[in-house]
């Protein structure tokens, strides 16, 4: 493991750069055990007070630390962005992988759960749920429903994957060989479908967040928790741009932008290595 | 003058010279992923000549390195292929030391109507989505004067000497047989009259009834046209039926090369040997046994013969120089110190 | 004399064109035949593509099921074989080997682990030392050894290397019969003899039948003991494996037998006759 990251980090660029971004963003949400200020207070500081060198960031209308409340805002939404994404991952995996191997009357009733999945409408579906669910919608809520709505597209994915497998003879070795269909779906299929599975991840977790973050700017969230999209609904509340106190959104913008252009990066160069095209070839086995 | 002396006399090249001049060619797969550099020696210092009008077969196993020769021979090098030294020169393309060194407007020029190709698989080369009548406007109707008409029954004529009919311009690739796609590939590789063709396994993926009518098809065309081929092939019984010299490549060398009949009445070098007696034949109830050990990987190739760790006549020379092509007799070359004696030419 | 195998006027129809089908191919028609459990033999199943001779093999190790007919392996129906101790002990008695011995093993993965994996889920389980005796002991009837082909990737050996484990790897079930498809014919014409050697080895020393799937004649000749010809799904001579090659009797099997072409220059056909 130590060598391949070791070997992505002198030979590629992209994963250079990507990790330094992402490493920053992380170093941000580790700061957040730090803060001097609980998240949740408002007026601690002086409010409206540019970036200076006692408060780097700035503070907001209802006088908080900027530099203090992002570190939690992006420490959430990160969390955030990652339940998500492990969740349908596995949600995808599995049922890409049976739904692709199996094939028949399995695949055919998995599929169509898939189908209806794929068609429902998100935004208002969530919206939905926030005014059902108005008090008790946390944001773990919320990540499990995201969940379930976003693991549809991925799954039909890895099931065309599957399904090329199987008529490969060396599905048919190992059938023979007695691996149970866990065990070939697990050791034999799992390497060739991780790739997708990776780029997959990153981006459900950019529209994870970007779901959320739009959202919360719209207010459909639990809005005490401080978030990305949270600090920009009540920036936009305190008509922040209007009165001249852009530090309040810019700062959590850029903060996103780079996490989702870290994440991005890292997916590409991750990607390439593992893709057992690449892999072989380094294996050495020169692939016309 | 005895059989085998006639055969050599008409061999003779001509005043011309050959048509196609391989000199010291020398081909490499270099790659580079992640810190891992592999050189990969494909093609290794070969040498070899084919004469107009003969039909010269290049025969070798996987990991021979024959792919690579004839790619390197038609100037399909793309990175990680890279011609390292060397010349692959055909005489309608002098000066360049071989196509993949030539402008594109040369290669335009000659391509179809010099040097044409016949591949293996027939949808590698038609088109699937559009009738053949657009496949033969498209590659050979640039080359032929005269008006549409007079293409037109040019084509047909041409179709009629593979036994098909004219029907076929009007259908889809997939409406015809896997024989009958050959078939078509055959005419539109020849109905230029090209000097030179290069075929590459044309018929492997054939049943063998249908090998056999193309076979003789290509044959056929080749003896009234005149062109040289240049036939690359694994399967030894396609060689004895069809070619009149073969070259015989192990590990990204030549190590052989003689007229058809001598290879398979009295092969020389230690493997060539060893296929020819490993060959089953019907009716033929003796044992065979095949070679020891695998083909080397040309990533790290033994040093000095590459044959040398499985040679039944391996000696001390053998793994440290590597033999040359020499002339034991006129028209005959073998590359072995067990053969020729250690000297060095 | 009870029947290893036992094919009873087995047919394959594949529909073409879903709910309303337009197409049907009779991809096996009416084939019968038996290999008796008492005498191992090499049965050879000739065929050009598009003959029905895959689907037959597939037919036979249970992959697919026939559209009528019976397949009867050691007395049992394979339409009975469903639950998974069933299968495993269906495969357990009859194992396959694959055209292409560069697909028999997942590239990614390494070789040892199949033959591992083998021997543990068919036999009855001994500690590391006792599997790995028995692996090395399968590796070297294949003319291999554990030491050459422990932690090697598939890339890092030859077709006949490769062909050579999965043979190995088949024969750590102790199979009764082996059902191989074009087991040659991807492999090198210098290594293939090593392997078609091999499988006379089988049948002799250890009692194996094995159903020997090809295109390639004079293989077929070579070791086969009784022999079909199948054209278009229908089986059009069968016999005693050297008759039927030496004297074909059906007008298909005399145009196979006419077209193989010998590996030497026939006098008659000198080519550098005509001058260039």
């Amino acid at each position: 493991m130590l060598g391949i990251l070791r070997d992505l980090l002198r030979y590629n660029a992209e994963f250079r750069i990507g990790t330094v971004l992402v490493g920053f963003v992380l170093l941000l949400s580790v700061l957040s055990g730090f803060s001097p200020y609980p998240p949740q207070d408002v007026y601690v500081v002086p409010p409206d007070v540019p970036p200076s060198p006692a408060y780097w960031f700035g503070t907001t209308s209802r006088g908080q630390d900027v530099f203090w409340q992002l570190t939690f805002a992006i420490r959430n939404t990160l969390l955030f962005g990652c339940t998500v994404a492990l969740i349908s991952r596995i949600l995808a995996l599995v049922i890409g992988l049976v739904s692709g191997y199996k094939g028949g009357w399995i695949d055919r009733v998995l599929m169509s759960i898939n189908d209806t999945f794929i068609v429902i409408p998100l935004l208002p579906i969530l919206v939905l749920f926030y005014f059902v669910m108005r008090d008790s919608m946390s944001w773990l809520m919320l990540a499990l429903i995201m969940a379930c709505l976003g693991w549809a597209y991925d799954a039909r994915l890895i099931r065309s994957v599957a399904m090329s497998l199987k008529n490969r003879e060396f599905t048919q070795s190992s059938v023979f060989s007695g691996m149970s269909t866990r065990e070939i779906l697990v050791q034999e299929h799992l390497p060739y479908v991780m790739p997708i599975v990776f780029s997959t991840t990153m981006n459900n977790m950019i529209w994870s967040i970007g779901l959320e973050v739009t959202l919360a700017v719209l207010g459909f969230t639990d809005i005490n928790t401080p978030t990305i999209g949270g600090m920009i609904y009540w920036a936009n509340q305190h008509t922040a741009m209007v009165a001249g106190v852009w530090w309040w959104i810019a700062f959590p913008t850029i903060a996103v932008v780079m996490t989702f252009i870290g994440l991005f990066l890292l997916a590409v160069s991750m990607n390439e290595y593992i893709d057992p095209r690449s892999r072989l070839s380094r294996m050495g086995r020169v692939t016309s | 003058m005895t059989a085998a002396a006639i055969s050599v006399a008409t061999l003779q090249p001509d005043s011309a010279g050959p048509m196609l001049s391989v000199g010291n060619l020398r081909a490499y797969f270099r790659t580079d992923h992640f810190g891992v550099h592999r050189t990969v020696r494909a093609v290794d210092g070969i040498s070899f000549d084919v004469r107009r009008g003969e039909i010269y077969g290049l025969a070798g196993e996987s990991s021979s390195g024959k792919t690579t020769l004839v790619k390197t021979i038609a100037g399909a090098i793309k990175p990680p292929l890279e011609v390292v030294g060397g010349t692959a020169e055909f005489t309608f393309l002098p000066g360049y030391d071989g196509l993949h060194r030539a402008p594109a407007a040369e290669l335009a020029r000659i391509r179809w109507r010099h040097l044409s190709y016949i591949m293996q698989g027939s949808m590698n080369v038609l088109n699937p989505v559009r009738r053949l009548r657009h496949s033969f406007v498209d590659f050979a109707r640039p080359h032929m004067a005269g008006t549409e008409t007079e293409f037109e029954q040019a084509v047909i004529d041409h179709l009629a000497r593979v036994n098909l009919d004219a029907s076929v311009l009007t259908a889809y690739p997939h409406e015809l047989s896997g024989g009958m796609r050959q078939r078509v590939t055959i005419a539109l590789a020849t109905i230029c009259r090209p000097d030179f063709i290069i075929a590459d396994e044309p018929t492997t993926a054939l049943d063998v009834i249908v090998q056999k009518d193309v076979l003789g098809m290509i044959r056929g065309i080749q003896r009234e046209i005149g062109s040289s081929v240049l036939f690359v092939t694994h399967d030894m019984g396609v060689h004895a039926y069809l070619t009149d010299r073969l070259g015989i490549m192990y590990a990204g060398r030549l190590i052989e090369e003689a007229t058809t009949a001598e290879i398979f009445r009295a092969p020389l070098h230690p493997y060539t040997r060893h296929l020819i007696a490993s060959l089953p034949r019907i009716g033929d109830d003796a044992p065979r046994k095949g070679l020891e050990g695998a083909p080397p990987n040309l990533a790290d190739p033994p040093p000095g013969c590459r044959f040398h760790p499985r040679c039944p006549l391996a000696m001390e020379v053998c793994s440290r120089s590597v033999p040359a092509m020499i002339e034991t007799a006129p028209g005959r070359r073998v590359a072995c110190f067990a053969v020729n004696g250690t000297k060095q030419p | 004399m009870s029947a290893l195998l036992d094919v009873q006027h087995v047919c394959k129809t594949f529909t073409r064109g879903g709910v309303f089908p337009s197409r049907r191919i009779h991809a096996v028609n009416d084939v019968s035949f038996r290999i008796e459990a008492e005498k191992p033999e090499i049965f050879t199943i000739i065929g050009e593509s598009g003959s029905g001779k895959t689907t037959l093999a597939r037919m036979i190790l249970n992959i697919e099921p026939p559209t009528s007919g019976a397949l009867l392996f050691d007395g049992i129906d394979l339409a009975t074989v469903q639950s998974s101790a069933d299968r495993m002990a269906f495969m357990h008695k009859v194992q396959p080997i694959f055209q292409n011995p560069f697909e028999a093993f997942n590239p990614l993965k390494r070789l040892d682990r199949y033959l591992f994996i083998t021997r543990r889920r068919f036999l009855a389980a001994g500690d590391d030392a006792d599997i790995d005796i028995a692996v090395d002991d399968a590796l070297r009837r294949v003319g291999l050894s554990l030491k050459e082909v422990r932690h090697r990737y598939p890339h890092e050996l030859s077709g006949g290397q490769l062909q050579r484990v999965a043979i190995a790897r088949a024969l750590l079930s102790n199979p009764r019969l082996i059902v191989a498809d074009e087991p040659v014919s991807m492999v090198d014409a210098s290594l293939r003899m090593s392997i078609v050697n091999l499988f006379k080895t089988l049948r002799d020393d250890l009692g194996i039948s094995i159903v020997y799937v090809t295109h390639d004649l004079a293989t077929a000749y070579y070791i086969s003991d009784r022999i079909i010809v199948m054209q278009k799904g229908n089986v059009v001579e069968s016999g005693e494996a050297r008759a039927v090659l030496n004297a074909p009797q059906h007008p298909y099997s005399r145009q196979l037998r006419a077209a193989v072409l010998l590996p030497e220059v026939a006098a008659a056909a000198a080519p550098a006759t005509t001058s260039s």
